[in-house]
């Protein structure tokens, strides 16, 4: 059962959190639904920071594709209620 | 706290490895890849005893995975912001749709690709680099126009902004063949930044043992691949 009512899907609290010399974000912890790709917390990172690149990983050492789903990564990589994203402003490549 | 600190002293790390220590992370890299991702081929190390650059060394060699076969990444556009509860984010709602380009029904009746992957250590920047060529069905070599139609969007995005620093056609280290390679330049610095956070590092220094694990969720993410998220469980 598909819905997009706020009762039935499932929110992941998502911590931003600086790296390197990468910008705090004014808002860093918001909720967004668990059926979301990891793509939607990337994209607003970056326009939030207005870099097209971004260095964005979790713990665990990993970086999750962007076509993986918030409540996986939650389910795998998920502290006190929270999952941690971590991002820096170098890039991967270039 | 205190674990952090101790961490920092035992390991002032640079994210890089030695050659002794890639041959150790390919091989764990392999065997897990093994039980966690056996619908797919294997990585195997493939042993070159005889390798001009290398010193004496009795692990000489480099990971190979064949016939790999890319496919499309299934995000779907998504309906921005009404997801997201009102009172916890507005700040998502603008979203934009997302870039649907590398999709469309096409690819469904597209020939499947082959694409060969090698991770081969290297000496100079001491990390793994990729190395990788693809070819149709038939054998025949892919052009690379027909590459970046296989690639995700932001693969393609980065290959027109940094022509020169992300993939270029080199000749394999061991094969002495023109293979393609993804530049090594920053990855002691991005693994070292995977690392800051890993709590693993602090409990039993399984650095070798992740390493490859770790680089491969960056470097797959070129090509749309996935490590599976069981693989990153510490035990």
């Amino acid at each position: 059962m598909a819905t997009d009512s706020p009762g039935s899907v499932r929110k992941v609290v998502v911590l931003l959190r600086a790296t390197g010399d990468a910008p705090i974000l004014k808002q860093a912890k918001f909720k967004i639904a668990g059926t979301d790709k990891f793509a939607k917390v990337i994209d607003f990172l970056r326009r939030q920071l207005h870099r097209d690149t971004l260095f964005v990983y979790v713990n665990s050492a990993f970086s999750p594709n962007p076509d993986e789903s918030v409540i996986d990564l939650y389910k795998n990589f998920g502290i006190d209620g929270k999952l941690v994203v971590n991002y820096a402003c170098s890039m991967a490549w270039g | 706290m205190d674990i952090k600190e101790d961490a920092e002293n035992v390991f002032p790390w640079d994210g890089t490895l030695t050659s002794s220590d890639f041959f150790r992370a390919a091989h764990m890299f392999s065997d897990k890849w093994r039980r966690f991702n056996n619908s797919v081929p294997p990585w195997l190390w493939v042993p070159c005893p005889k390798h001009c650059l290398a010193s004496s060394h009795e692990v000489e060699g480099y990971l190979s995975l064949k016939k790999m076969f890319l496919l499309k990444s299934s995000e779907k556009k998504q309906d921005a912001g009404s997801l997201i509860s009102k009172e916890e984010s507005n700040m998502l709602e603008d979203e934009e749709p997302f870039d649907c380009a590398t999709l469309g029904p096409e690819s469904d009746y597209h020939e499947i690709n082959h694409y060969d992957f090698h991770v081969v250590y290297s000496a100079s920047y001491k990390v793994p680099v990729l190395y990788f060529r693809a070819y149709h069905s038939d054998g025949q070599p892919l052009l690379f126009s027909e590459i970046e139609k296989d690639l995700p969007g932001l693969s393609v995005k980065l290959l027109s902004e940094s022509k020169w620093t992300f993939i270029t056609q080199e000749e394999h280290p061991y094969l002495n063949r023109p293979w393609y390679k993804l530049h090594p330049c920053g990855t002691s610095e991005w693994m070292k930044l995977l690392f800051s956070t890993h709590k693993c590092l602090t409990t039993n220094g399984s650095t070798i043992e992740h390493y490859l694990i770790s680089w491969f969720s960056v470097v797959g993410q070129v090509f749309g691949l996935k490590i599976p998220l069981d693989m990153l469980n510490c035990s």
